[in-house]
């Protein structure tokens, strides 16, 4: 956004831009949004559906899909909070594009991937299979990364891409170990199944708390959280969409999904405890003294999730059931303020508090719904987000005096930075001019601050919806009544403290915020992003190493090939007995005939090697391929021999086609004359490697004796497949799926070559 | 196989041979198809071997004689695209009815249609495929690499 302020602070009024045509893209991704709101919510109210069909049943796979209550929530946030914002963006990307002038046909660049990631979000919501959960994580990580980096020709919006995908994909492999760990050890990864079957132990410790790491990172908890502040270089409808209500809470979605499982290990639910205490405070802290808008969002999102993972981590009815109705509250909450800082950005050109204010008085509707929606956050009555708070302080108790005192200053943060937020932005003397408003711009704001005042005073539905989903998380019935006492329970005295010392934080805004950006400047010379970035130079300077290594000549490309493999089977050669593998047997029969050829394409080899001249390189190579294949047709392999004849054929044209296309001189002398004796004998010592690892393979594999192996199954089950030719029926129907990736590899190598030869076009 | 003029191209005997080979060609694959599954062959060799053919006739005709000869070459990315839709729809429809991917029927040990020494069963599909793919694919290769540079570089 600090480019597209400056942008604007230059011509403010920015009544000069030209209309972009309407943006039906951004509607239709809207459309899909709402129907699929419409049919989780048909769905909630009809009791939930599920959905199992078969995927890879030899390795007990299943598209496996239940609209449960954990699911139904989620998926009413994904679609209900994706229909606003994506409302919102329709306006707000046509006003972006035209800042940056870009043509319209850029929002082919955004929508697809905005109504992928609300399709991958209600996936992930109903998936009951630990693979499928992975797809649909990743799938939404990767969604995320062009989203981020919509604004490609800036820098930072493309490092902060590269850093979310990073981040949560990397941790999103301890998914997948975990998932493996827990197929091992109980043979499925249905979900369901293994919330009935596992008991506490070391692999369910250590399983969980790979999912926990996962989970963790893509919820931007510390010390992994340093992507999101950076990921708000992303258009403001991204921000409000992932970075709220979707991408962040995938995260505390796994936790709550695999919570029966977590729940077996004291340990992982304490480490969860902890990482969402050091999310609330270091989220928190950091934001009081955040200047630009999304950032002290983005902080404070740290912080709210922080909630969450505390009270996944405290656990039972009281904990799960509050955390999933933290999750509702938040998102509807978070998006809104979102949404605000995108308007205030759009209408006045300036994204930071400092140059902002007063703005009440220009755009009240916003103020006052923007009002509404901080004030949820901060857990005021009236709003839906009292009773977050009402319920994660009676989890707090629960847990004992420390969570208790870590829920109170909890609260007292958040109410600090979203009170300042909003007194900054609409109190206050006016800084900058307010130029043309798109009410389409206001209007989702104004009705999530609608759904925050009437949850605020009729819980139920809300209180319903979470009840069902932490009943999943607790694999036992929860049961929420949120509801105000107008009495001195201890509730009541927590968030009554909250709001004081809150309001402490407030009045002493300016000692807060310069210790809060102290700390935030300690933490971005010492913390975690530092690694990150040491990690990620030190990674790329040795690839760069290698590569460059490699690609110097063709010597050492081929090099590069050769030696790793020769080493490799050296180890593999050293590490395996080989007392009895080597046996030299007898020459007989169709034998004297093979030996002639084999002679014949050693002298052949020597030649291409000695060869200066282009043709006879090729017609030598042709003479080495159609002497092994004539060994193929003597050894019983005609249907080989038949392939490796017409493909040499093939090859041989291609290459005398290639020929006619290069310059008329000679290749000269070898580079490796060129580089003197030395060199020579490193390419000798390189080819004798790779020759001696594959002699010594090849060799281990004839003195294997015949009848053991795969191919004697293979040649066993031939006539049952209707088949006579055992290469054919292997080929189409043992390893048929190999083949279809084959050939579809076959076609993709094609488009590359168009595309390196002709820009793309096939013909 | 240099694109290009008429005086590069080579002489009548390789020109009407090229012509001659194309038909008995797609009968010899047509062959190893059909008799692929019970013997020696499969629809990628005779893929390669129609492919061949072509090939000799761009050698014998240059790029443009042979396109122009045979304007059904032009054809060749859809069949490639077309084969390959075939192969994977052969290789998922079982899906459908619940099986693995790559299930063929009939059955194993259940009864064969036999046409000839043809047996009709949806392994052949999945064969037909590949040979359709692998001329289309290789056609395109040779199409690309007998443009002149000037059109085909960027």
């Amino acid at each position: 956004m600090v480019e597209a302020s400056r942008d604007r602070a230059e011509s403010p009024g920015n009544s000069a831009h030209r209309a972009l045509s309407p943006d039906w893209q951004g509607w239709a991704a809207c459309a899909v949004a709402v129907s699929g709101f419409v049919l989780c919510l048909v769905g909630r109210l009809a009791g939930g559906w599920s959905v199992s069909l078969p995927w890879a049943p030899s390795r007990g796979l299943r598209l496996d899909f239940a609209l449960d209550g954990l699911g139904a929530l989620y998926a009413l946030l994904a679609t209900g909070v994706g229909a606003l914002v994506f409302a919102y963006g329709t306006a707000y990307l046509s006003l972006h594009l035209a800042h940056e002038r870009r043509p319209a046909a850029e929002r082919w660049r955004f929508w697809p991937w905005m109504a992928l990631f609300a399709v991958a979000m209600v996936g992930l919501a109903t998936a009951q299979d630990l693979i499928l959960l992975f797809v649909f994580f990743d799938l939404t990580a990767v969604c995320s990364y062009f989203l981020i980096g919509f604004d490609r020709s800036r820098r930072e919006a493309r490092t902060a891409a590269l850093m979310a995908l990073l981040v949560t994909v990397v941790s999103a492999v301890a998914l997948l170990v975990a998932a493996v760990l827990l197929y091992a050890e109980y043979g499925t990864f249905s979900i369901p199944r293994l919330v009935a079957t596992v008991g506490a132990g070391t692999t369910t410790t250590v399983a969980g708390a790979l999912v926990a790491v996962a989970a963790l990172a893509k919820s931007a908890q510390v010390p992994l959280h340093f992507w999101l502040p950076r990921a708000m270089a992303a258009p403001t409808p991204v921000s409000a969409y992932l970075h709220s209500a979707a991408m962040v809470a995938a995260g505390v979605l796994v936790l709550g999904r695999v919570h029966p499982l977590l729940a077996r290990s004291e340990a992982v639910l304490s480490g969860l405890v902890v990482v969402g205490a050091a999310s609330i405070l270091v989220g928190g802290v950091l934001a009081l003294g955040q200047d630009v808008l999304k950032q002290v969002l983005a902080y404070s999102t740290i912080s709210q999730y922080g909630y969450v993972v505390v009270l996944y981590g405290i656990g039972g009815a009281a904990g799960n059931g509050a955390a999933a109705f933290y999750v509702l509250a938040h998102g509807a909450a978070k998006s809104a303020l979102f949404m605000t800082a995108g308007a205030v950005t759009m209408a006045t050109g300036e994204d930071r508090l400092s140059r902002l204010g007063g703005l009440a008085r220009r755009t009240p509707v916003l103020a006052a719904a923007a009002g509404v929606a901080a004030a949820s956050l901060a857990a005021l009555p009236l709003t839906v987000g009292f009773f977050k708070d009402e319920l994660f302080f009676t989890a707090a108790l629960d847990a004992g005096p420390l969570t208790t005192a870590l829920a109170v200053v909890a609260a007292a943060l958040t109410f600090g930075y979203i009170g300042r937020f909003w007194m900054l932005l609409f109190l206050g003397p006016a800084r900058a001019e307010v130029g043309g408003r798109s009410r389409l711009l206001v209007a989702p704001v104004v009705v999530l601050a609608g759904v925050a005042v009437v949850a605020g005073v009729v819980a139920a539905p809300f209180a319903g919806l979470a009840a069902a989903a932490g009943t999943v998380s607790n694999a036992a019935p929860v049961t929420l009544s949120p509801a105000y006492h107008l009495d001195a329970r201890p509730e009541n005295l927590m968030a009554l403290a909250a709001w004081l010392l809150g309001g402490l934080l407030l009045a002493a805004r300016a000692p807060v915020g310069w210790a809060s950006r102290g700390l935030a400047a300690a933490g971005a010379r010492l913390g975690p992003r530092r690694a990150y970035e040491a990690t990620l130079h030190g990674l790329a300077r040795v690839s760069a190493a290698l590569h460059d290594r490699e690609v110097r000549d063709l010597r050492t490309s081929i090099a590069a090939v050769l030696v790793p493999a020769g080493l490799l089977t050296a180890l593999a050669f050293a590490a395996t007995p080989t007392a009895g593998a080597y046996r030299v047997g007898t020459v007989s029969g169709a034998d004297w005939l093979v030996l002639p050829l084999l002679g014949l394409a050693v002298v052949a080899t020597l030649a291409i090697a000695w060869s200066r001249a282009r043709v006879a390189v090729v017609l030598a190579l042709s003479v080495v391929g159609f002497a092994l294949a004539a060994v193929y047709a003597l050894m019983g392999a005609p249907d080989v021999a038949l392939v490796a004849v017409v493909v040499e054929t093939m090859l041989s044209l291609v290459f005398l086609a290639i020929l006619a296309r290069l310059p008329r001189d000679g290749p000269g002398r070898p580079p490796a004359a060129a580089a003197g004796p030395s060199g020579r004998w490193r390419d000798l010592l390189a080819g004798g490697l790779a020759g001696l690892a594959v002699f010594a393979s090849v060799w281990g594999f004839l003195s294997q004796p015949a009848g053991t192996s795969v191919s004697a199954e293979q040649v066993r089950l031939t006539p049952g497949a209707h088949g006579g030719d055992v290469v054919t029926v292997i080929v189409a129907d043992f390893r048929g799926l190999d083949t279809l990736v084959e050939v579809t590899v076959l076609l993709a190598a094609v488009i590359g070559v168009a595309a390196l030869l002709r820009r793309g076009r096939l013909w | 196989m240099t694109p290009g003029s008429a005086d590069q191209l080579p002489d009548a005997i390789v020109r009407v041979v090229a012509r001659l080979l194309l038909g008995p060609s797609v009968i010899v694959a047509a062959g190893l198809i059909v008799k692929g599954y019970a013997e020696v062959g499969d629809g990628f060799g005779a893929g390669v071997i129609v492919a061949l053919a072509i090939g000799l006739t761009y050698v014998a005709l240059g790029r443009e004689g042979a396109e122009a000869a045979l304007p059904v070459l032009r054809h060749a990315p859809k069949v490639a695209v077309g084969g390959l839709l075939l192969a994977l729809a052969t290789g998922f429809v079982p899906l459908v009815s619940g099986n693995p991917p790559v299930t063929h029927s009939p059955a194993p040990g259940a009864d064969v249609t036999k046409v000839g020494q043809l047996e009709l069963i949806t392994a052949v599909l999945l064969d037909v495929g590949i040979f359709l793919l692998v001329v289309g694919v290789l056609t395109v290769l040779l199409h690309q690499l007998a443009l002149p540079d000037d059109e085909a570089g960027p």
